[in-house]
């Protein structure tokens, strides 16, 4: 059929600037699909390969200390395939600038004889020798602190200052995503790296000797981390057992496993939205097309083409599209998956992480353009079997002429212009177009709310943390639990301080039924005022006197609610045999958007853990000239752990919430261009359809402006009705997309305020704008006298 | 001579809108091979629903009709196409040519679904358009669109030469260029033309006039010497 090929290629020429929006936005939905599809699974296969090559371990503990030569015996305990004892220090690298903040974390390289687990991998240089201050760091830390191989690090060590030669970097398993802790929310190389040193250089320079303060475990094949936890909690009692945290709950883990299912449930939900948009004009432009070509198809049939081919011909619009559509975004996509993946690679540490070209996405990506396609165009052109030739020869069947419901409202009615009245008969005359050009809006707005209002969710996080909930100006973090009273009373003598503030963290486990989590457990005192719990309306909430307070996303994680009761245990309680825990009840669940904490009033927390009055922090409200004097005198305090000031947490909170603005913009560019796109191709059809009453109208005298009115009214009503369709849909996919973003770092808040709303509606109205001023220039050239002298 | 199509009280009725109109109303004929047969009415007589159900367009809603001896009422879609696009070829009054293909590319289009095609450029010469087959419909006269439309039909090489109002939007003289190519097929090709128009002057070049009225066969008048286009003038 080479006649009815170059007739498609001609029609689709005549009609391009259509084609070519829903083909662009095919094209976008791909290019999303393969690139994140590309990077995601590269993310995935470099995860896994580095995790199997380098032995990552399944569990990790820490402990206050551990003699070296038991570590082995772990492997006695059921479950345990292999156990690797190590002396891990945090210490603080010394500058010349005294305030500074640049902190290492010290891990012992494997003993050549013990098993080696999560082994570190050479990315340059050499092995530091045994017994000299040498070291490796990490590759980040390296580049951001503008340090070459052979430079010195001075760090103070248990109150040593000692001068460390780096001989190269390398990467471990543990620190692909490397933050000093979970609250911290965001990386920062430049702050905080790690560095690999030989077991006999760090164990001359620490204060315990023989002893290990972590160890990493494997399980043997098919033995699950919970089944060997207790045996390893009663082993390890006696030595001071901090923590004791599964693979799944390791910080570096954790985050990359988060972002992986993150951009894997992207992958699966941005490329139906647009695929769905271009399916809606692939329809409504296939339906206008039949019945503009309906006596073509008469005369095809009257020729003796059958239903078939000449279906198939029509099909072949939509395969084009599609196809067009498909390479365009697979290529495209394949292209950009390079530099996304170079993205991702500056934020997590992979060595196996690269970009590669693929075919499986390329061709999913076509076969997927191809599946949307074909079936849009097979609903649109299904009439075409229905059409007897006779019958097509005639023009249509004029449609069955009554008053459509708005107009029974004659007091509105009378008040429209005649042009407003013929563009919104239409919209209630073609009511399937009109259905899915209103569902095509609502989701061109809904995607457009989700981007406004992540900005918005993220702006309320910062300010709601920073100013409300988190209103210290210091947070000195200790570096094991310490009896509150003589470090309150040492800090609340300094200079500047107004307040000082003890708080309780410590780790624990929360179990109700089968649901587990390992959370911070945060006790506060009475009349906290420097860290606020707040509710949902933002008002400041007492901490109970008895019972446990949960986060929502805890609540959710746990699933329960205000009035359950769930099973604590904390590595910290000192317990009888027969108490590990305790049943505490669940007095209330409050929003929180910055960490994952169950929170307690400290006196019930320190009678949970029958330790006596003890703190692990203390919050500061003070002066904030003093701030740098404060962190000079006790940044290298042994029992200091960290020195923050409120302006460092809202640095990196800042920083990743800016890490959300490419999503946002992409959301709203992305958005405003299916917009775009579905109202320039309403446009198209409405110009077409109604060139001779158009025609007409500017024959009576109207200028292109006035006669655009017919097409505009028709359009701003189908806006309407989207915008109302879009809200709930705005409501669901906020919903939706606030919860797939979170995870056990932070929350975004599910709120869609009416400036969402609002900014969204006038976003989506400036899409059908530009559409509309294409509009406006067909219009401007419309042949009208030609048009008028033609037959239908 | 051979009876080649012949119809038994032909009825058919359609919607149109909210109403239903009877538009045929128990029509009886025979046509024989190579005959070239007008068929005059007024407007709404239903002149154009008799050739589409000759044509195979449309079917009637009752009544029997056989060509070739095959009973065409009985025949499903998929036979109807086949006759069409084996047995009939068709001329409309607005040409309906495809806009976007050149007169040789429309006329080609035919090709591709014949079993029996002639030569697309011995057709276009016989129809005098050699020189304009690069052209395309809006490049035209509406002559010249008309002889490529009957260049269309008659590429198929079909029995049956169905013209709705051939010369209907067309001034005289190049409606008698058409009509000659018309009577042409007829008379060197044998080709059996029917012809539907309330022009009166062309049923003077008929061998038979089909009289209708209200839907109804009035009367059918058998013309001895049928005139050439060049003699008649309307």
């Amino acid at each position: 059929m080479v006649m009815l090929r170059r007739k498609t290629w001609r029609d689709i020429r005549e009609n391009f600037g259509v084609y070519l929006a829903c083909i662009m936005v095919i094209a976008l939905g791909l290019l999303l699909y393969t690139s994140m599809s590309i990077a995601v699974e590269s993310m995935d296969k470099a995860q896994q390969d580095f995790y199997v090559e380098t032995n990552f371990a399944d569990g990790f503990i820490t402990v206050t200390g551990y003699p070296e030569n038991k570590v082995n015996s772990l492997t006695f305990l059921p479950g345990i395939d292999q156990a690797a004892g190590r002396i891990v220090k945090e210490v603080r690298v010394i500058d010349q600038q005294e305030d500074s903040n640049r902190y290492l974390k010290m891990l012992t390289l494997n003993d050549a004889n013990a098993p080696q687990i999560n082994q570190i991998q050479l990315i340059e240089g050499q092995l530091p020798n045994e017994n000299q201050p040498e070291i490796l760091v990490d590759p980040k830390f390296l580049a951001a602190n503008h340090l070459s191989l052979g430079d010195s690090i001075d760090v103070s060590i248990d109150g040593n200052q000692v001068s460390l030669y780096i001989t190269g970097t390398a990467q471990s398993p543990e620190f692909i995503y490397i933050m000093r802790n979970a609250q911290d929310l965001y990386p920062s190389a430049e702050e905080f790296g790690i560095a690999y040193v030989p077991l006999s250089t760090l164990k001359a320079l620490v204060k315990e000797k023989g002893q290990v303060n972590d160890i990493v475990i494997t399980l043997k094949p098919g033995v699950s981390f919970d089944s060997v936890k207790d045996s390893l909690q009663a082993e390890l009692k006696p030595y001071g057992v901090r923590s004791i945290v599964p693979r799944k709950d390791q910080t570096s883990h954790a985050i990359l496993t988060s972002e992986i299912k993150q951009i894997r449930t992207m992958t699966k939900t941005l490329p139906v939205v647009f695929l769905g948009v271009a399916a809606i004009i692939l329809y409504t432009m296939l339906r206008r097309l039949i019945e503009q070509q309906r006596v073509a198809i008469g005369t095809l049939k009257a020729f003796g083409f059958t239903d078939r081919e000449i279906v198939l011909h029509y099909l072949t619009y939509p395969v084009v599209i599609g196809t067009t559509g498909g390479v365009l975004g697979g290529l495209s996509g394949v292209a950009l998956s390079f530099p996304l993946t170079t993205m991702y690679k500056e934020f997590f540490a992979l060595p196996g992480l690269k970009s590669e070209f693929s075919f499986k996405y390329l061709f999913f990506s076509l076969a997927l353009a191809f599946v949307f396609s074909v079936l849009s165009g097979v609903k649109g052109s299904l009439d075409i079997l229905r059409l007897e030739p006779a019958e097509a020869m005639r023009p249509p069947a004029p449609g069955t002429a009554r008053k459509t419901l708005i107009e029974k409202f004659t007091w509105f009615w009378q008040t429209l212009s005649s042009q407003a009245q013929m563009g919104i008969r239409d919209v209630f005359r073609t009511p399937t177009r009109s259905l899915f050009n209103v569902i095509g809006i609502a989701v061109v707005y809904s995607l457009m709310t989700v981007s406004w209002s992540m900005q918005n969710m993220t702006d309320l996080l910062t300010v709601v943390q920073l100013e409300q909930v988190q209103t210290y100006d210091v947070k000195l973090q200790l570096t094991e639990p310490s009896p509150t009273g003589a470090v309150k009373f040492a800090l609340a003598h300094d200079a500047g301080v107004s307040k000082v503030e003890p708080v309780l963290e410590v780790p624990a486990s929360l179990r109700s039924s089968w649901l587990k989590k390992d959370v911070a457990l945060m006790g506060l005192s009475e009349d906290s005022t420097l860290y606020n719990i707040l509710d949902k309306s933002g008002r400041r909430l007492e901490v109970p006197d008895h019972g446990v307070l949960l986060s929502e996303h805890l609540a959710k994680s746990l699933n329960v609610k205000a009035g359950d009761v769930i099973y604590v245990e904390s590595p910290l309680r000192r317990e009888t045999l027969s108490q590990k825990g305790e049943n505490l009840l669940v007095t209330g669940v409050v929003p929180q958007y910055v960490g994952l904490n169950a929170f307690m009033k400290d006196t019930e927390l320190q009678r949970f853990l029958r330790q006596g009055e003890i703190s692990t922090a203390m919050l500061i409200q003070m002066d904030s000239a003093e701030i740098g004097s404060m962190k000079s005198k006790y940044q290298n305090a042994s029992n200091v752990s960290s020195i923050e000031s409120l302006k460092d947490t809202g640095a990196k909170i800042q920083k990743m919430m800016e890490s959300f603005g490419f999503t946002v913009w992409l959301l709203a560019i992305l958005g405003g261009f299916c917009g775009f796109a579905l109202i320039y191709n309403a446009s198209i059809i409405s110009l077409s359809e109604r060139k001779r009453e158009l025609a007409s109208l500017r024959v009576l005298g109207m200028t292109p402006s006035e006669v655009l009115r017919v097409i505009t009214s028709e359009q701003w009503t189908l806006y309407a009705f989207g915008i109302l369709l879009g809200i709930p849909m705005a409501y669901g996919l906020s919903m939706s997309m606030a919860q797939s973003m979170s995870n056990d770092m932070y929350s975004l808040p599910a709120d869609l305020p009416p400036m969402a709303l609002l900014g969204a509606a006038a976003g989506t109205a400036f899409s059908v704008l530009v559409a509309q001023s294409r509009a406006y220039y067909k219009i401007k050239s419309l042949p009208y006298v030609e048009i008028l002298a033609t037959r239908d | 001579m051979d009876v080649l199509m012949e119809g038994k009280d032909l009825r058919k009725h359609y919607r149109t809108g909210e109403v239903e109109i009877e538009v045929l109303k128990g029509i009886n004929f025979q046509i024989f091979y190579g005959e070239f047969i007008v068929v005059l009415g007024q407007s709404g007589s239903g002149k154009t629903t008799l050739l589409n159900i000759i044509g195979g367009m449309t079917q009637a809603s009752t009544g029997e009709l056989y060509y070739k001896e095959q009973p065409l009422h009985e025949i499903d879609d998929q036979e109807l196409t086949l006759y069409r696009r084996n047995e009939v070829g068709f001329v409309f009054q607005n040409y309906n040519l495809m806009p976007n293909l050149t007169a040789y590319e429309n006329v080609r289009l035919a090709v591709e679904i014949a079993q029996n095609p002639l030569s697309v450029s011995d057709i276009l010469r016989e129809v005098g358009l050699e020189n304009w087959s690069d052209h395309f419909p809006s490049q035209l006269s509406g002559g010249q669109q008309q002889r490529v439309a009957i260049a269309r039909a008659i590429v198929k090489n079909p029995e049956l030469l169905l013209c709705d109002e051939p010369t209907g939007a067309l001034d005289i003289q190049t409606g008698i260029q058409v009509l000659k190519a018309l009577q042409k097929l007829n008379r060197e090709y044998h080709k059996t033309v029917i012809i539907i128009t309330h022009n009166v002057e062309i049923a003077k070049m008929a061998n038979r006039v089909f009289y209708l009225k209200d839907g109804l066969l009035d009367d059918v008048k058998i013309i001895e010497k049928p005139l050439c286009p060049e003699e008649i003038s309307w």
